[in-house]
């Protein structure tokens, strides 16, 4: 987004900020992090992480390899370890991503879960889960308007952006139906948006 | 059918399904739970919406580790790792390919438009999960006061999310919520 930076620098690292070069260890530590304190979707701790705190990546960096990974099948989160250790360190950072996000916390995730069926049903238990989850909807909601600053003062971005919360949000159109309907109109807006404005 | 044959005929649905599960795997559930619990009879209905239940409230990987449960519950051991691996495999090829492609072109100019529109539709969604899973979680006006709160404070400070979730998971366990 070069024509951009003005824009984008108000939160997050500028381009020539962004630290290199970065260690298959420190990209499995990363992700490890991600997925282990990530509860309810780790788009929000995934941002904070290789954002705000290891500056590896930009807010627009970010808000790419986000929108590829909603685009494309699969587990989300998963796509983002493996899109930011591609950006990073290519093919073998990609794996050092995916193995930090997946085997130490699969492993933590399947025995808790055991645990959890167990005693899943007392009620303290339900009452502490229930307010974590409050609390993660909060972060979630952050961590989508926080990325979404840099296109604020775009007309076509903002109603674009609007249009596709209320759809998902507010109606029980299926996603795919959200995804495929709005991003050839907004892709043709911007289009023209940009051949007006040059 | 034996555990040995219902694992792969598990795990190929898994490879399958998650290969199109485009706009991410919540959106194959549907599909999925045809499949194990109207189709094979591996699993009751209950017994796969306490598995949905149960990986929304734990950290991790959630759609891989509730299918994992499904493979546990179809093959033990094996068949949880297999329905990971099923899960995740096929859609982190894709990924990496188009993330090459993606890179290779960043400067192109149609990039830059198909960008500007692809993302303020994708971040439009996030904010609406957000809001979807604050409507499934804030059963009162206290839990939707602290949802608020905590966007405002994600926002505003640089307060540690961590801090955030201890916080809400006191508050729920002291019966507030």
């Amino acid at each position: 987004m070069a024509g951009e930076s003005g824009l984008a620098a108000s939160s997050g690292p500028a381009e020539r900020d962004l630290v290199r070069p970065v260690s298959l260890s420190a990209l499995f530590i990363a992700f490890l992090s991600v997925a282990l304190l990530g509860f309810g979707g780790g788009i929000a701790w995934a941002r904070r992480i290789t954002v705000d705190q290891r500056r590896w990546l930009s807010e627009p960096d970010f808000a790419d390899i986000v929108s590829l990974c909603q685009f494309m099948p699969g587990p989300n989160v998963v796509g983002i370890a493996v899109c930011t250790g591609a950006k990073l360190r290519g093919g073998i950072g990609a794996i050092a991503a995916l193995c930090g996000f997946i085997v130490i916390p699969w492993s933590v995730g399947l025995a808790l879960g055991a645990l959890l069926l167990e005693y899943g049903q007392l009620p303290i238990v339900r009452n502490i889960l229930g307010g974590v989850s409050a609390v993660a909807a909060g972060l979630l909601i952050a961590a989508g308007l926080r990325l979404f600053a840099p296109h604020r003062r775009h007309p076509v971005a903002v109603v674009f952006g609007l249009l596709a919360f209320i759809l998902m949000a507010f109606t029980k159109l299926p996603l795919l139906a959200v995804l495929f309907g709005l991003v050839p109109l907004s892709i043709a807006a911007s289009g023209i948006e940009k051949a007006r404005v040059g | 059918m034996s555990g040995r044959s219902a694992l792969v005929a598990l795990s190929a649905h898994l490879a399958l399904v998650s290969s199109i599960s485009f706009g991410g795997f919540p959106t194959v559930l549907p599909d999925v739970r045809n499949f194990v619990v109207a189709i094979h009879g591996w699993a009751t209905d209950q017994e796969f919406t306490n598995f949905f239940a149960m990986v929304q409230t734990i950290p991790g990987p959630s759609m891989i580790l509730m299918m994992s449960f499904i493979g546990l519950k179809v093959a033990g051991f094996p068949g949880a790792v297999a329905s990971a691996l099923a899960t995740f495999g096929p859609p982190c090829s894709i990924y990496f390919v188009a993330y090459r492609l993606w890179d290779r072109f960043r400067a192109a100019p149609w990039q830059e438009i198909v960008r500007r529109g692809l993302v303020p539709v994708t971040l439009g969604l996030v904010v609406a999960s957000g809001t979807v899973m604050a409507r499934a979680a804030d059963a009162s006006w206290p839990a939707v006061a602290v949802t608020a709160i905590a966007a405002v404070l994600m926002l505003r400070t640089r307060t540690s999310p961590l801090w955030m979730l201890l916080a809400g998971g006191a508050l729920g366990g002291v019966g507030l919520l």
